[in-house]
């Protein structure tokens, strides 16, 4: 059998306040959109909502709209819809190649842009069963003393391992985020918190109902690591956007993902503007991907490889850009 | 038409789908879980949550009082060991006194539903007085470690030492001897049914009905009356539709014994479905090796002498233990002419879920290490790896150092098929870097040729009925466990008779109607019972020529039945339809019933020595495998362009079946190979899920091209032999090797998973820079 599944109440609202409303009100639930990653954790007792809040009814996280200002991806949007839309795919490839990327096809089918942005972190001491992880003490990301990662600290290493978080990084996305106050708009890279037990910068009652891209973005590509093509969550994920012209580099944005609590985009690339990518510009890559990526043992493979893999992808694809932008 | 014959190796006969295919397409096929179980309870098992230790208290009266608990049975409830092998049952369904891996069932209980089976779950109260526990064949076999088992010292099940051949004569003829260590991490089978049983015990009447996912029905009949001390008669064991074995099912499971304790304990029915986890705890799979392989060899290629010592780390319980370390020795042979052969091995406890049989048996590790060797001498001798496989090759009828007898040997023709069709000769040593091509061979038997349990009975039975409507049913206790022996069945019997197959029902697997069977292992099932259904058509239909003959007024030995027409050979004008004649053959001697059987010779059973029984067989297969992958050395990441496998089935009895049954191995072998492993954090399972145990997807899965190899054996069914597990065990070794000829790095360990190919790269840059530096220096 698989593991049991609690009697729920589920609710379904049909705009974004009443969702929150719902949310205020029940203070047990949670929102569910595609169901992915809420359902297995539901299976496995990490998490135990007595309410979900479908948010499949609410019309206006759905859509992708493409305007003079930009792009609008709503947080409802599957990333099945994500990796087919063709505008995206051209003008805005890391974040198809990411969604593209993402689990399997059923999956894809049903996940959505927002569940994506906001999954968990995931751990291999976390990520088991109510039986295992009773058995191992519990840990301090739930109901436990210790991170059995590195059980000197108070500090939960719990990998956030979003596809299309560094991609949208990379791009310089904006998120939009409801909540009973009204709403906001901060820049993604805000989203997330370095703390693999509260990973994001989002009360209880929040919900992110729309993701903003810049008009005209630089050209961008993403690639992940895993053991197998498919399914796998990133052992590291990397994107690249990358603008040149005349053989120099006009702009360059890298966000990673996989390697550390939360995604984010790597500091210190000033020093590449202006010049070509050449053997130096990669080292010079490499060097600061391996220095600012920490991951730790929250997988079976070992936390060096992911370290090797995020330098090796980031200066694949940055140089793939850069021989397209400069041919 | 062409097309599809291409893709059955080039045979021009297709074969035909599996008789219970539509049922399976179509979702009508009922697997254990699917069966009626409206009014059934809700079997779940209490698992020790630590790794070793001594049970202080077991309490589980909270649990049995809580109100929709049906049944609550522990280690008290059942006295009696179980297991596969009569000399090594050391295992309690229900732990008793120790607890030794994390997951041992301790408890179970049944309930009205799951939620209640939960709560109840949660109010068994566990007291263990814990022992050190080992995770590390070597730790577990350090002088002074706590015995996991009283009666085995230094942790060992068992230690075996062979030798054959003058091994000082065998080195001192090679122009080249190496020695190399290789480790293969510990697999599982991951078939895709999850385990589940339902039994039904009968208050009234004592009866108990057990259907289970089995492999084994016959033994589990039997460990079932052991455990609850009962007369086998009021036992009746059934086998639904099974997904998936592999040998997962291949020995009876605790849960099997434990449902069938609640069943009678509640005096009704109860299913008990096991979680994907509990699938990974209850385990029986090919365990983790360590290998120290050493060869001698002349420059001509030729093998002069093989010394292997292996140790597998076989987990808690004794299981099919012996077996799979004996295997791991007795199957160096039976391949290649190896003139000396030492073999040490060492099968040790650990603290962890109990290993087993899984496909290729014993044989695939040690397999992978000598066809690694082999490329890697053959490079240095500047050979090419086909030519030395060439170099070694036996010449049947032989028999082997240790006792093997090899019949029939289509290994040369496969070596041929898979060289010409890879592009080999032109191709190798002129891909770019990065891409690479590699190849290995290997083998496995048709069916031990002895059986686990003498009885002294034939080794195969079926039965075949005719009745008034005039269908043939063939009767068989054989699993058909997705691999299509049923099929085999239904075709053996059909062209025997001269029959058309639709005419052919067979029945299988109930032991109140199906003669007993051994079991759906080591590919047992189309060697002997093929032969064992030839043999019962073969009586039925000399009762039936004997009807026609005496209807047309001839003599039986000129009668033949074609396309279910009897008549006159040669040519005769005077022909019977079937149905007259089995209406004839009735009207003698009313509705008819036929035992065909089948025994391995002694001949076939192996050498005389202790052990010598395990890797005996009727038949050996052979395979030959050409694997072409590219290599990421930015990542690590090893992709598989393009396999090409060929295998000496003997005889294809159904070349579509043995098409699927050799591209499953391969495919098989490629998880091992690439991305499938177990992997422990204390004795926890990090890997128990089909996320984390990563079978590949078929984003990873090559194009197989299939040939099929029939070199005829003189004693298989129409010449058959096995074919669904020769071809895993070359996966791994033309995997390794193929990655060699990619980028020059010789992987020491299995799976070849991208942290471990990026491994071996950093190391070779580390020794690279240390030889600059200490040339520099100089």
């Amino acid at each position: 059998m698989t593991t049991l599944m609690r009697d729920l109440h589920l609710a379904h609202p049909s705009n974004v306040e009443a969702a929150i409303a719902a949310r205020r009100t029940h203070p047990g639930s949670r929102f569910i959109a595609g169901g992915t990653e809420v359902v297995v954790n539901m299976r496995h007792g990490l998490s135990r909502p007595e309410m979900l809040i479908d948010l499949s009814g609410v019309d206006e996280l759905a859509g992708i709209q493409i305007n003079e200002h930009g792009l609008r991806i709503g947080a409802g949007v599957t990333l099945a819809a994500l990796a087919r839309n063709s505008e995206i795919a051209t003008s805005y490839r890391a974040v198809a190649q990411a969604a593209e990327a993402i689990a399997a096809p059923g999956h894809r089918a049903m996940g959505t842009v927002g569940g994506n942005l906001c999954l968990d972190t995931r751990c291999v001491y976390y990520n088991q069963s109510e039986w295992w992880r009773q058995a191992n003490g519990f840990c301090l990301k739930l109901r436990g003393e210790i991170c059995h990662v590195a059980p000197q600290g108070r500090h939960c290493h719990a990998a956030y391992t979003g596809d299309l978080a560094p991609a949208l990084l990379a791009l310089d996305a904006e998120v939009e985020i409801a909540g009973p106050q009204g709403r906001r708009r901060i820049s993604l890279g805000d989203l997330y918190v370095e703390d693999g037990r509260a990973h994001l910068a989002l009360t209880e009652d929040e919900l992110v109902v729309a993701v903003h891209l810049p008009f005209d973005p630089p050209p961008s590509a993403y690639a992940k690591i895993r053991v197998r093509g498919a399914i796998d969550y990133p052992l590291a994920g990397v994107a690249v956007a990358l603008a040149a012209a005349d053989g120099l580099v006009k702009s360059l944005r890298i966000g990673l993902t996989g390697t550390n609590s939360r995604p984010f985009v790597l500091a210190g690339l000033n020093a590449i503007i202006g010049k070509a990518i050449d053997e130096k510009a990669l080292q010079d890559i490499d060097r600061l991907v391996q220095k600012q990526v920490q991951p730790m043992r929250t997988t079976i493979a070992s936390a060096h490889y992911r370290r090797l893999a995020a330098a090796g992808l980031a200066r694949r694809l940055a140089a793939a850009l850069f021989a397209e932008s400069s041919p | 038409m062409t097309a599809a014959a291409k893709g059955n190796g080039n045979l021009g006969r297709l074969g035909v789908p599996l008789i219970d295919g539509i049922e399976k397409v179509t979702g009508r096929a009922r697997y254990t879980a699917d069966l009626e179980h409206a009014d059934a309870l809700v079997g779940r098992i209490f698992r020790s949550p630590v790794s070793h230790g001594e049970i202080v208290r077991l309490d589980v009266s909270k649990a049995r009082a809580l109100e929709g608990v049906a049944a609550v049975v522990t280690g008290d409830d059942c006295p009696h060991t179980y297991g596969v092998l009569p000399v090594a049952m050391n295992e309690y369904p229900l732990a008793r006194e120790r607890v030794r891996y994390r997951g041992e069932p301790v408890a179970a209980l049944a309930a009205i539903d799951a939620e209640t089976a939960e709560r109840a779950l949660a109010l068994i109260e566990f007291e263990v007085r814990e022992l050190p526990a080992y995770y590390v064949s070597a730790d577990a076999r350090e002088p002074g470690a706590v015995l996991l088992h009283e009666n085995k010292p230094g942790n060992l099940e068992r230690e075996v030492h062979h030798e054959f051949g003058d091994l000082g004569v065998g080195f001192a003829a090679a122009d080249v001897v190496r020695e190399q260590r290789i480790r293969c991490a510990e697999v599982n089978h991951a078939q895709i049914e999850p385990h589940a049983c339902l039994a039904e015990y009968d208050s009234l009447t004592g009866r108990l009905t057990v259907q289970s996912v089995s492999q084994v029905g016959y033994y589990l009949h039997l460990m079932l009356a052991r455990c609850l001390e009962m007369d086998t008669s009021r036992i009746r064991v059934i086998k639904p539709f099974i997904g998936g074995g592999f040998g997962a099912r291949v020995e009876v499971l605790n849960f099997e014994i434990v449902t069938a304790l609640l069943a009678r304990t509640a005096g009704g029915k109860v299913l008990m479905r096991l979680t994907r986890e509990e699938n990974f705890l209850t385990h029986r799979a090919r365990p983790q090796t360590d290998m120290k392989l050493k060869l001698g060899m002349r420059r001509d290629g030729k093998i002069t002498a093989c010394e292997c010592e292996v140790v597998q780390r076989g987990g808690a319980y004794a299981g099919y233990g012996i077996v799979t370390i004996l295997y791991a020795g007795a199957l160096l042979q039976g391949i290649y002419d190896i003139p000396a052969l030492k073999y040490d091995g060492y099968r040790v406890y650990a603290n962890l879920p109990p290993c087993g049989a899984m496909r290729g048996h014993g044989s695939v590790n040690t397999r992978h290490a000598f066809e690694c060797l082999l490329d890697r001498m053959a490079r240095e001798l500047g050979l090419d790896p086909f030519a030395v496989r060439r170099a070694n090759l036996l010449h049947a009828p032989m028999r082997t150092l240790n006792g093997l007898t090899v019949n029939s040997y289509g290994l040369d023709e496969c070596l041929e098929k898979v060289e010409r069709a890879s592009g080999w000769r032109e191709r190798i040593g002129r891909l770019p870097r990065g891409k690479g091509l590699g190849m290995a061979c290997s083998h496995y038997v048709s069916g031990a040729a002895k059986p686990i349990h003498w009885t002294g009975e034939p080794h195969a039975v079926v039965n075949v009925r005719l009745d008034f409507d005039g269908g043939v049913t063939a009767l068989t206790g054989a699993a058909d466990i997705g691999q299509g022996s049923s099929t085999m069945v239904a075709i053996a019997v059909a062209e025997t008779l001269g029959v058309g197959l639709d005419r052919i029902r067979v029945v299988a697997g109930d032991s109140a109607v199906t003669p007993k069977d051994n079991g759906a292992y080591s590919s047992r099932i189309t060697f002997m019972v093929g032969n064992a259904a030839i043999d019962a058509a073969k009586k039925l239909k000399a009762v039936l020529v004997e009807a026609a003959a005496r209807k047309l007024e001839a003599n039986p030995a000129d009668i033949e039945c074609v396309g279910e027409t009897f008549q006159v050979h040669p040519g005769g004008q005077s022909s019977l339809p079937f149905a007259e004649v089995v209406k004839s053959a009735l009207a003698e001697r009313g509705p008819i019933t036929i035992s065909g059987t089948f025994t391995c010779p002694p001949e076939s059973q192996g050498g005389k020595h202790r052990g010598g029984a395990v890797g005996s067989t009727m038949g050996f297969s052979y395979a030959a495998l050409v694997v072409e992958v590219s290599v990421d050395e930015a990542t690590g990441v090893i992709t598989v362009d393009k396999v090409w496998a060929a295998l000496d089935c003997g005889h294809a009895i159904n070349p579509l079946a043995v098409q699927g049954q050799i591209e499953g191995s391969t495919w098989m072998g490629m998880g091992q190979a690439l991305s499938e492993e177990t992997h422990y954090l204390d004795g926890l399972p990090a890997h128990a899920s089909l996320l984390e145990y990563h079978v590949p997807t078929i984003v990873e899965s090559p194009p197989i091209e299939v040939h099929i190899v029939e070199s005829h054996d003189p004693n298989g069914p129409f010449g058959a032999k096995e074919a669904s597990e020769g071809a895993l065990a070359g996966f791994p070794p033309a995997l390794v090797n193929a990655v060699a000829n990619a980028i020059g790095i010789d992987l020491d360990e299995l799976p070849a998973t991208p942290d471990r190919v990026m491994e071996a790269l950093v190391e070779r840059r580390r020794q690279g820079r240390l030889a600059a530096t200490r040339g520099a220096a100089s």
